[in-house]
Parts: C-alpha cells; sequence; structure tokens
C-alpha cells in the first residue's frame, strides 16, 4: 500500500499556520497544566519516599499514623532502646537508636499566616544514626543540653525568626537559632533542639518515637511481631522509608486525582479543538483528497496520512507544553501534609515519568481528536471530493 | 432582524464544529466555576463565624491541650457569659476515609454557645441526660444513614478504648441538628465530657487535657479587652494560651493551606488559556468561511458594521450558550461533589460572585474571541470576498 | 429625466497591480448609457467588464474620474454612503450566483429587505412576489443546495430586484447554465427592462446572450471600442412603461 508522504502534511500544518498554531498553543496549555500538577506530586512524593531509610527503624506506639500521635513513657522508650538487640551498636557498644520528641508548633509565615512547623527535640545518639545526611550549611550544631536550635534551610525565609541569630520563643522558653542545616528529605523543614530541653520547654514527659539503627540482616516484621507483644510497652517498628512513604500517601493520592481530573476535562476540550482544527484542514483540502484518490491512494492511506498530522499537531502540543513547564522544576513551594498536618517545602520535579505522561497524554489527544476526520476524509469518494471545488 | 438570524443560522452550518466547541466551553466553564468554588470554600470558613464566640487554645501548636483547671480561672474574667470545654476526637466510623469532626463537649453550654444549631429530631434534654449520647448534624444522617436511638461506633486514633487497641468507642443518638447557618458545617458530632474524661481515666489514669476553650461573651463585652485578660492569666505557663475571635481560629485553618488556592487559581488560568485559544481557532474559521457571505451582504448594501455584528454575535452567542451551560453544570452537579468531598470542605456551594465572575468571563471571551475575525470581516475587500470560495 | 438617472463615466482610470506589475485595467474611459435600457457589455478577457460594472456598482472605486449613477457622483461618496447607497439603488446578478447558502429562497430575497424600514411582513409579502415573478412562488422553502442552477440564479434575479433599484447589474449571468436555464435567465431580465423599466447592464461573453439587449457596448484594453444600437423588440414597450 502506498502511503501518502509526510511531507504532504508538514507543509499543510504551515500553510495553515493560523489553526496550527492555536490548536498547538491550546493543547500545550492543557498538557502544562496536567505536568504541572503531576511535576508537583512528584516532588512531594519523592522527598519522603528517595529519603527514607530502609536501615533505619521507627519505632511508635501501635495504632499511631504517624509520629505526632504516638507517645511512650520516658522508662518505656528507654527500655526500647536499651535493650533491643536488633539495634545496631557504636564503636563503644553502646545500642545506635535515640529517643526523639516531635511538635507541629504555632508558627508565623514570613509572608503572613499561621502555620504548623515540626519541631524535633533529639538525642545525640540521632547524629550518629544520621551521619552526614544532614549538613549545617551556616553556623553550628546545637551543644546538647542548651536552649540552642538549628533550622532546616527550606523554613528559614518561609518562617519568621529562623534565621542565625534570631530567637525562638517556643511556649515561655527562649530558643537561640545557632545552625541551619541541608537535607534531601523533609527534614529540611523541621527546626530541631535537644530532646530534654524540648521537653522541658514543652511542659510535656515522654518521647513521641524511638529511632534506631538495625543491625545488618534484621527482620523488621519480626521485630514489629515482638515489640507488639511486650507487656510492659508495646510498640510498632517500621522502617523509615516506609514510614515516610506512607506519610504522603493522602496528599499524593489527591494530586494525582487532580491531575487526572484536570487531564480528562482539560482532555475533552483540547480533543474538541483538535478535532475541529482538523475537520477544518480536510474541508478546505477536499479536492486535493479527490486528486489523491484518483491518483490511486487507497482510503487506509488517507485515513493514515491525516490521523498522522492530528498527531503531529498532538506532538508539538506536548513538546511545547513540556517546554512550558520545564522552567517549574526545582521552584519551592509548601503545602499543609494533611496526616501530619505539618507545612511541608518541596519543590515541582520534572521527573521523566512526568514528561513521559505529559508526552503520552499530547498523542492521545491527537489520536482521539483525528479519528474523526480522518474518518470522515477517508470516506470521501473521488468525484464527490473532486466535484466540491 | 434577519441578521441574528443569519447569526444562528451560520452557528449550524457546521453543526459539528459549534457542538465541539460549545462542548470545550462547558466543561472549561465547569471546571473553572469548581475550581473557584473550591478557593472560595476554603476562605469562606471564616466568614461563618460569629462575633460573640472567643476560642482559647494553646499559644504552642495545634496539637497541645490546656489543663481542665484553666476553666475556673478563664471564668472568672469578667464579659464571658458562657465556656464549654472542647475535645477533638478524631476518630472515623469504619473505615478510615469515613472521617467527620467529632468534638467532646459540655453539652448543655455547647448548645447555649452555639445557635446556630437547631435541633430538629431528639431534644436536648435527651442529649444533656444519656451520659453515651451524642448531637449529630444532618449531614451525617444523610451519609451514613443514622438515626435517632441508633448506637455509633466510632474507631479511635488518638484516645484508645480502655479495652484495648481497635476497640471502638459507642454513642447513641440522642439529637439531631441543622445548621441554621449557611457555612455551619453539619458533618459534626458532639458527645458528653464526662464520659469522655472517665473512659480516658480508665485506660491511662490521667483526665484528659482540654483542646479549645469556647466561649460566649455576654452582649456589649468588648472583645478585644476579653482576650487580652485571658491570654494574661497564663502569660508566664505552664501552658501558654491565645485567645482569638472565632473567625481569626477558622483562618489559621485557611492558612494551612498555604500556596494551595494560588496552585488552583494557576491551573484556572491554563484551563482559560487552553479555552480561549479553541475559541478564537473556531471563530478564525467561521470568519473564514462566511468570507464570501459577507461579501454578498457588503454588495446588497450591508455595512462594514453589518459584517462585524454578524461575526462578533457568533462569537458571543458560543460563549454565551457553552459558559451557561459549564455554569449550570457545575450548579446541578454541586451536591456531589459537597458530598465527594465530605467534611475535608465543608460548605461546598457555588456563590453568586462565581456565576457572575463565569458571566464576566463568557463576555469577554465572546468580545475577545470575535475581534479577529470581526475585524477582519470588516475590513473584507467586498470584489475579492465575492470570489472567495467556499 | 433619462439623463439624470442614467450612468456617466467620465476620465474613469482604474489600475491594479498584481505581481508587481501595473496593469491599467480602465484608461480614461468616457461612457454615457441611458436610463430604461439593457445594454450589453462586451469585450475579451482582461478588457476591463467585470472593473467597469463593479464600478458602477460601487464595489470599487476609480483611482481618478468621475462615475455618475442614478445622479450620484459615487466617489464623493464615504464608505457607508456607497453602502446605502447599493442598498438603494442598485441590484446585483453573479454569475456564480452568490446565495446565502444558510438561508432559504425566501430568506434570500428578504436580506436586502433587512437594510430598509420595512415591517417584517411588508418584507415578506415582497420577496413572495418577486420571487413569483421570476417564477420560484412553490420554492420559497428551498435551500440554494436545494435549487438547480437556473433557478438559482433566477432566486438571485429576484434578490436583485425586490428592493426595487433603478439599475441592474449582471456578470455572466448565464455562464454557469445550460442553454434552456440562460433563456430563461435572459428573458426574465428582458421583462424586468420592459415591463419594470430597470435599466440593465449585463457583462457576456456569449454573442447568443448579448442578442437580449437593445444596445452592446464594447471595451478592449480597457478603452471603448463602440456603442452598437441592435434591433430592439421591446424598444417601444420600453418607452410606453416609462
Amino acid at each position: 500500500m502506498k502511503l501518502v508522504p509526510l511531507s504532504y502534511n508538514l507543509r499543510s500544518l504551515i500553510v495553515r499556520r493560523g489553526p496550527t498554531l492555536l490548536t498547538v498553543l491550546g493543547i500545550a496549555a492543557t498538557v502544562a497544566t496536567v505536568a504541572g500538577v503531576l511535576a508537583l506530586q512528584q516532588g512531594f512524593a519523592t522527598l519522603y519516599a528517595e529519603n527514607g531509610r530502609a536501615d533505619l527503624a521507627v519505632v511508635m506506639r501501635p495504632g499511631a499514623t504517624s509520629e505526632g500521635v504516638s507517645s511512650f513513657t520516658r522508662e518505656g522508650a528507654l527500655r526500647i532502646a536499651k535493650s533491643t538487640p536488633e539495634f545496631a551498636v557504636d564503636a563503644n557498644g553502646a545500642p545506635l537508636a535515640s529517643l526523639e520528641c516531635f511538635l507541629a508548633v504555632r508558627r508565623y509565615r514570613v509572608d503572613g499566616g499561621e502555620t504548623n512547623v515540626p519541631l524535633r527535640g533529639v538525642q545525640p545518639a540521632t547524629f550518629a544514626i544520621r551521619g552526614d545526611e544532614l549538613r549545617m550549611s551556616e553556623g553550628r550544631n546545637f551543644v546538647a543540653g542548651t536552649d540552642e536550635v538549628i533550622v532546616g534551610r527550606s523554613i528559614t525565609d518561609r518562617i519568621n525568626n529562623c534565621h542565625v541569630g534570631d530567637v525562638l520563643t517556643i511556649n515561655v522558653t527562649p530558643f537561640k537559632v545557632v545552625g541551619v542545616f541541608e537535607c534531601d528529605g523533609p527534614f529540611e523543614s523541621e527546626i530541631w533542639g535537644d530532646f530534654d530541653r524540648m521537653l522541658s520547654a514543652l511542659d510535656r514527659f515522654g518521647p513521641n518515637r524511638v529511632l534506631g539503627k538495625l543491625a545488618e540482616g534484621t527482620d523488621v516484621q519480626a521485630l514489629d511481631a515482638r515489640l507488639r507483644e511486650s507487656r510492659e510497652t508495646p510498640a510498632a517498628v517500621t522502617t523509615e522509608r516506609d514510614y515516610l512513604t506512607a506519610q504522603t500517601e493522602v496528599l499524593s493520592a489527591i494530586l494525582v486525582f487532580l491531575g487526572a481530573f484536570l487531564g480528562l476535562i482539560m482532555g475533552v476540550a483540547a480533543v474538541f479543538t483538535a478535532t475541529n482544527t482538523m475537520l477544518s484542514a480536510i474541508a478546505s483540502r477536499t479536492p486535493e483528497i479527490g486528486i489523491l484518490l484518483s491518483t490511486g491512494f487507497r482510503p487506509l492511506s488517507i485515513f493514515l496520512s491525516f490521523l498522522f498530522e492530528a498527531v503531529l499537531l498532538g506532538l508539538l502540543g506536548g513538546v511545547l507544553g513540556a517546554l512550558l513547564v520545564l522552567p517549574l522544576n526545582g521552584i519551592q513551594t509548601g503545602t499543609t501534609n494533611f496526616q501530619t498536618f505539618t507545612e511541608v517545602a518541596f519543590g515541582f520535579r520534572i521527573t521523566a515519568p512526568v514528561l513521559l505522561t505529559a508526552i503520552g497524554f499530547s498523542l492521545a489527544l491527537g489520536v482521539i481528536g483525528g479519528t474523526l476526520p480522518a474518518l470522515r476524509a477517508a470516506r470521501m469518494t473521488p468525484t464527490e471530493a473532486l466535484r466540491r471545488q | 432582524m434577519d441578521l441574528l438570524r443569519l447569526v444562528w443560522r451560520n452557528l449550524w452550518r457546521r453543526k459539528l464544529r459549534t457542538f465541539l466547541t460549545v462542548g470545550s466551553l462547558v466543561v472549561a466553564f465547569f471546571l473553572l466555576c469548581t475550581l473557584r468554588t473550591l478557593v472560595t470554600t476554603i476562605q469562606s470558613g471564616a466568614d461563618a463565624a460569629s462575633a460573640s464566640r472567643l476560642i482559647v487554645q494553646s499559644a504552642v501548636s495545634l496539637f497541645v491541650d490546656l489543663p481542665q483547671s484553666y476553666q475556673t480561672k478563664i471564668q472568672s474574667v469578667p464579659g464571658i457569659e458562657g465556656i464549654s470545654k472542647w475535645q477533638w476526637f478524631g476518630g472515623y466510623y469504619q473505615e478510615e476515609r469515613n472521617r467527620f469532626a467529632q468534638f467532646a463537649v459540655d453539652p448543655a453550654e455547647t448548645l447555649e454557645i452555639y445557635p446556630e444549631m437547631q435541633i430538629t429530631e431528639g431534644s436536648a434534654e435527651a442529649f444533656e441526660k444519656q451520659r453515651r449520647g451524642a448531637l449529630i448534624g444532618t449531614g451525617l444522617v444523610e451519609k451514613y444513614g443514622w438515626k435517632l436511638g441508633d448506637t455509633v461506633p466510632i474507631l479511635p486514633e488518638l484516645f484508645p478504648h480502655p479495652d484495648g487497641p481497635g476497640i471502638a468507642w459507642e454513642f447513641e443518638v440522642a439529637a439531631i441538628y441543622e445548621p441554621t447557618a449557611r457555612n455551619f458545617d453539619p458533618n459534626m458530632m458532639m458527645f458528653h465530657w464526662d464520659y469522655f474524661e472517665d473512659t480516658v481515666k480508665a485506660g491511662s489514669g490521667e483526665a484528659p487535657g482540654v483542646g479549645t476553650y469556647i466561649l460566649a461573651l455576654e452582649p456589649g463585652a468588648d472583645p478585644t479587652a476579653v482576650m487580652g485578660r485571658v491570654d494574661a492569666l497564663f502569660e508566664n505557663g505552664p501552658q501558654r494560651v491565645q485567645t482569638t475571635s472565632e473567625s481569626e481560629f477558622q483562618k489559621q485553618f485557611v492558612s494551612m493551606f498555604g500556596n494551595v488556592p494560588f496552585f488552583v487559581s494557576a491551573i484556572g488560568g491554563g484551563v482559560l488559556i487552553a479555552i480561549l485559544l479553541a475559541v478564537v481557532n473556531t471563530m478564525l474559521m467561521a470568519g473564514r468561511e462566511q468570507t464570501r457571505d459577507i461579501g454578498i451582504l457588503k454588495a446588497l448594501g450591508f455595512t462594514d458594521g453589518d459584517a462585524v455584528k454578524l461575526l462578533a454575535l457568533q462569537s458571543m452567542l458560543i460563549c454565551l450558550v457553552g459558559a451557561g451551560l459549564g455554569l449550570l453544570l457545575a450548579q446541578v452537579t454541586e451536591p456531589g461533589i459537597a458530598g465527594a468531598l465530605g467534611s475535608m470542605f465543608p460548605g461546598y456551594a457555588v456563590t453568586s460572585s462565581t456565576y457572575a465572575l463565569g458571566a464576566v468571563v463568557a463576555v469577554g471571551l465572546g468580545l475577545f474571541a470575535g475581534i479577529a475575525p470581526a475585524w477582519r470581516a470588516a475590513r473584507l475587500d467586498t470584489v475579492q470576498a465575492l470570489s472567495a470560495k467556499d | 429625466m433619462s439623463q439624470q438617472n442614467g450612468i456617466q463615466l467620465r476620465q474613469v482610470t482604474k489600475t491594479y497591480t498584481r505581481g508587481g506589475e501595473t496593469l491599467r485595467v480602465l484608461d480614461e474611459l468616457d461612457l454615457a448609457m441611458e436610463a430604461g435600457h439593457f445594454y450589453a457589455l462586451m469585450g475579451p478577457s482582461g478588457s476591463g467588464k467585470t472593473t467597469l460594472l463593479n464600478l458602477i456598482g460601487a464595489l470599487d472605486r476609480p483611482d481618478s474620474g468621475e462615475v455618475i449613477v442614478a445622479g450620484e457622483d459615487l466617489a464623493r461618496l464615504s464608505r457607508s454612503e456607497l453602502s446605502d447607497w447599493r442598498a438603494g439603488n442598485v441590484g446585483f446578478v453573479f454569475q456564480g450566483f452568490n446565495l446565502i447558502p444558510v438561508l432559504s429562497a425566501l430568506e434570500n430575497v428578504m436580506l436586502p429587505l433587512a437594510l430598509t424600514p420595512l415591517s417584517k411582513k411588508e418584507r415578506r409579502e415582497r420577496a413572495e412576489f418577486a420571487l413569483d415573478l421570476v417564477g420560484l412562488g412553490d420554492r420559497l422553502g428551498h435551500r440554494p443546495t436545494q435549487l438547480s442552477g437556473g433557478q438559482e440564479q433566477r432566486c438571485a434575479i429576484a434578490r436583485a430586484v425586490v428592493t426595487d433599484p433603478t439599475v441592474i447589474l449582471a456578470d455572466e449571468p448565464t455562464g454557469d447554465l445550460d442553454r434552456d436555464s440562460a433563456d430563461q435567465v435572459l428573458e426574465l431580465l428582458r421583462r424586468l427592462n420592459a415591463e419594470l423599466g430597470k435599466t440593465i447592464l449585463m457583462v457576456t461573453h456569449d454573442p447568443h446572450a448579448a442578442e437580449s439587449a437593445q444596445r452592446v457596448v464594447r471595451l478592449d484594453k480597457g478603452r471603448l471600442i463602440g456603442i452598437e444600437q441592435r434591433e430592439p423588440a421591446a424598444a417601444s414597450m420600453t418607452e410606453g412603461a416609462s
């Protein structure tokens, strides 16, 4: 079967550049909107999932879905930290486990409005466990046992009193900001200080969770099962990676749903536009179709030719749309994660799946929008098409 | 007028195209309307607030409770008529996705403080007397089919049942309220503080803290002065408090949405650009097809202005019909969407300002999309237009 | 009176630029045509026939010279005044019929009446009368695509006369028609001239069509070659009618 040369389609797209441009731009706007939402979801989800470690155990009260609602007595938590053989030990034989307290505290944004910022009290062991995950980018780390805090890089410019040298009052106790740290995970949206000083400032008694480094080869499920059965202090164990992934499920699902919803509705409008453009292209090229048919091209060739043209329209729109969202990559933003009720800062991430979805989406728009007009063109008879000069 | 007839007939000249364009407009305006309603709903929580109520909460964190001992101290502040303890229970019904607001409250005081809750079934007395009695909103009745006398099991997340993990708290529906104010959440459940406290104590041995104290002001009391006096009571701990008007209290939740309203607006912008291009495209195609018609009209003695009208009216009509149907769709789907969003976005309702904005955007779109083809039609040379192909 | 209602062209020049080349389509043309007569305008392709027709119908303006139709110097009128003038004074008949495809025969004929102060009912009656006149009284609701070529052209003629103009300008009205339909159209034009006293100017290639006219104007290269008087069967009737 002889195919209509592709140059024919390219040329007619150029000749009809007005409608071509408008359609491509319309598809681009659609693709860019959907890709933007997906980029947001990717930025949010990967922030948690990619940076959670599989060799760290998060120990919480059974039934607690996040550390904010988990709590232990100090004695119970200490018992878990000190006498869990699955935890790795440091050079001196001390277990690599740390008590942590956590509270989303009321803070004010630089640009106005209240929000909830995670405040974490940690023991020195936390830094031994984390190694170089946290990097001080400004100032120094806090000194254990003092009223000093360090602040994550991504909130220094968003939340009041978070620069080195500022004083941050927690309940009635003033804390001094002595350093700013960077970290790839969600900790970069947090304020960290000494565990005991935090508890005292907050007028609380026990930690929220125990963080432990797992010895190599630990069966986390078995550990979880054993600790749940504990008489004195029942506890649940997950890896940090699983814990963080679970924290993103709701917001991720909302964003994916929003992306799909927008894709569907805006996609309908974009398909309609593509159909209109192709119908008009075919109407104005009816005599040409007559000539093609009379020179021996089969209806299927005609169909494929016009479908190809529509797909090309879609693809151009998809590529342009992808280019439009590319500058968003890395732009930081923030919203409240409704599972933890704390504000997280994260960036748009234009990942390969985002780009592939955008291009795939645009191709689908082209195919769906082009099918009806291409069918119409293929069904013409040569005499009828030639007559309509 | 005959020109109008020509406008109408030309819209039917390419039925499929007109249908597709109107279809795009319908979905686009539906989307715009829905997105804007999300934003107005997020921001409208504060509108339902009463000026005669104050909320006392921890100044440290949304998640920190206040001691019960604060109640008598707060009550002593002049200007306060009523006070109720409130605690967020944070449970769910059967499955995690069935979440709604549950509060442990002082029943009699709460009913006095919130005249917006009109009891339609059961009675205030029944609610106050029954120890495990619960007051639920009409929204929950619709959603879960509960009725008076039903036992409702709620699985706790924050306050485990003393009998063990995974055991539900059980409440009995003693009264049903209907909100008399538009933005008042109809999806709340309230139950007795005493039952709550005793059950928690039976488990942990400790009395639960108070999430917020709700204050009703005496008529004529100065809210700012009362707020200042309450805050001053606990200036030096143990737990600092923050007393705000009800609307300020609501605004902190609005503020938590952070950039969400901005994102939603940005998405709306994308939708608007896409639909604008679609309508402009359609009108340019229509204008090109009607070139010869315009030549004929001009030869018959119609003016350039008539040619402009012919195309501008087509554009306007397409936009108005599409937008009108889109807004209608938004209105028809309003209860469905409100139900799907549930208590996360209580009070999803398309406001009249959204309809008005939709109308303005539609007219603007119609004008803008008509400009290029109308301008071209006005300037068309009659002789050349007459020789144009169909 | 005939002098006042006639058509006078004085020193009319019209040039077009096409592909960078300037064409002098009409070259200082002087021409006078009397009211109430049926003129055929003949000449080879490019002799300026259609241009002349467009100037007389105020669809186009000359580069220089005067075009006076029905006592009005068209060069002095603004674009919108020209529109009004066309609406009241000329009717056009084109080779390609130029009916509006989305309107029915009746609606097409009613269209120019939209520019008059007539009531809807009067417009309808007039249009029906005009369609009756051209023999399409039974085709009122048909769309142009549902009419034959000859019927379309007769419908176009009905549209041209419905406003009761003094001048009817026809550009190759029989060019796209078969012989029988062409004869019907020519007969119709003759009757309009004879019975209603319309001044008719018809551009044509076809000597057979030109035989219907009383006078034949010949153009070549934008200049007037001559006006020949034919033996008009209807000449006496014209005088009788006016």
